[in-house]
């Protein structure tokens, strides 16, 4: 949010979300873990104030085996917040519908919004998302929706009234990093006073830096902490990585030149080789 | 299902019930179904004919072949 080269007061650096001010710019999901108490320690782990949660049909599948008991206790422990999503919709009316009972069951308007028009990757369909973002706003929900990097779908979704938008960096679980970095550079560009997260694809601590070396205002990810070998210390990893994406951002990362500038100033150094005595 | 018992003419309907045919007494609310099928109010959101019905909105009564789907939280992305 143009923020570049602001100075930062006593080391904080929040950001907002209509009003509310969330300190840790690391969106951190919950599925796929491999016991409650490890997610639990990777909440911790993460510093965050955002995780994300879901809505299953009651007979869908077996007991949650305790995840949302450690969940609310996490959040509780950390005051941060949730943020349900509509994941396996594939129309607006079935998101919104989702969504008013993810509103009901967890007691907040914040909403990840995902409507997918591609089973193969995943995709969201930008006219459904658009569609639902658009009521979804109406009825008083804060709307995150995930969405690919198309430019133009994104300035719909923010006329729509999105608070936030949520860019993929790669198909979701695929691990494949920020694929196309030249649209999500240039979405930053073209909305600057959006607020932008990656959501989706990142692998590896260093493409949730890189997302916040660019100027987008957090990253949101699930797998690349849950499925690590040691998710606890993944997150911490990625906390660190997050942290200095943005410090770098903030502080303003050098042009990139095409020849070398030599760093060292040697104009006057007497001991330099090839003076004659 | 005593309450259920009471309010109905004492036949039963067939309701689709996460997608599976379930039978309950004529008269039956969905407030009532929730609490027969052991879940606190609060604990599930829920859903006839593909649209949401609030949790205070659940005193109609069912009609048969309703599609009733309820919700629980879930751990997600």
């Amino acid at each position: 949010m143009g923020e570049q080269g602001k100075v930062l007061t006593g080391g904080i650096d929040a950001w907002q979300v209509e009003g509310v001010s969330l300190a840790s710019r690391f969106i951190l999901g919950t599925a796929g873990y491999p016991s409650p108490q490890v997610l639990a320690d990777a909440i911790r782990a993460s510093g965050t104030q955002l995780v994300t949660v879901g809505l299953r049909r009651q007979l869908a599948a077996a007991g949650d085996n305790g995840f949302m008991d450690i969940i609310r206790a996490a959040m509780a422990e950390q005051g941060a917040r949730l943020l349900p999503n509509t994941a396996g919709c594939t129309t607006a009316r079935e998101a919104v519908q989702l969504a008013h009972m993810a509103r009901e069951l967890y007691d907040t308007s914040w909403l990840k919004l995902e409507v997918v028009g591609d089973e193969y990757t995943l995709q969201p369909d930008p006219l459904e998302l658009v569609t639902a973002a658009r009521q979804l706003v109406r009825d008083g929900f804060t709307v995150f929706p995930y969405c690919t990097d198309d430019l133009v779908t994104c300035q719909r979704l923010l006329d729509a009234g999105c608070a936030v938008l949520m860019p993929w960096g790669a198909p979701i679980g695929s691990g494949q990093g920020l694929i196309n970095p030249f649209a999500l550079r240039l979405l930053r560009q073209r909305l600057p006073d959006a607020l932008l997260v990656v959501d989706a694809g990142i692998g590896a601590p260093s493409d949730a830096a890189r997302a916040l070396e660019m100027g987008y205002d957090a990253v949101l990810l699930n797998s690349a902490v849950s499925q690590s070998p040691d998710p606890v210390r993944m997150a911490g990893a990625f906390k660190a990585a997050v942290a200095a994406g943005r410090g770098a951002y903030v502080a303003g990362v050098m042009a990139k030149q095409d020849f070398a500038v030599a760093t060292t100033p040697v104009t006057g150094n007497p001991l330099l080789l090839g003076e004659t005595p | 299902m005593s309450d259920v018992a009471e309010n109905s003419g004492g036949g039963t309907l067939c309701v689709q019930l996460d997608g599976k045919p379930h039978e309950v007494v004529a008269g039956t609310t969905l407030a009532q179904l929730v609490a027969a099928l052991g879940h606190e109010p609060q604990a599930v959101s829920t859903a006839v004919n593909g649209a949401f019905v609030p949790r205070g909105q659940r005193g109609q009564a069912l009609q048969p072949d309703d599609v009733v789907l309820l919700f629980q939280p879930v751990v997600g992305g």
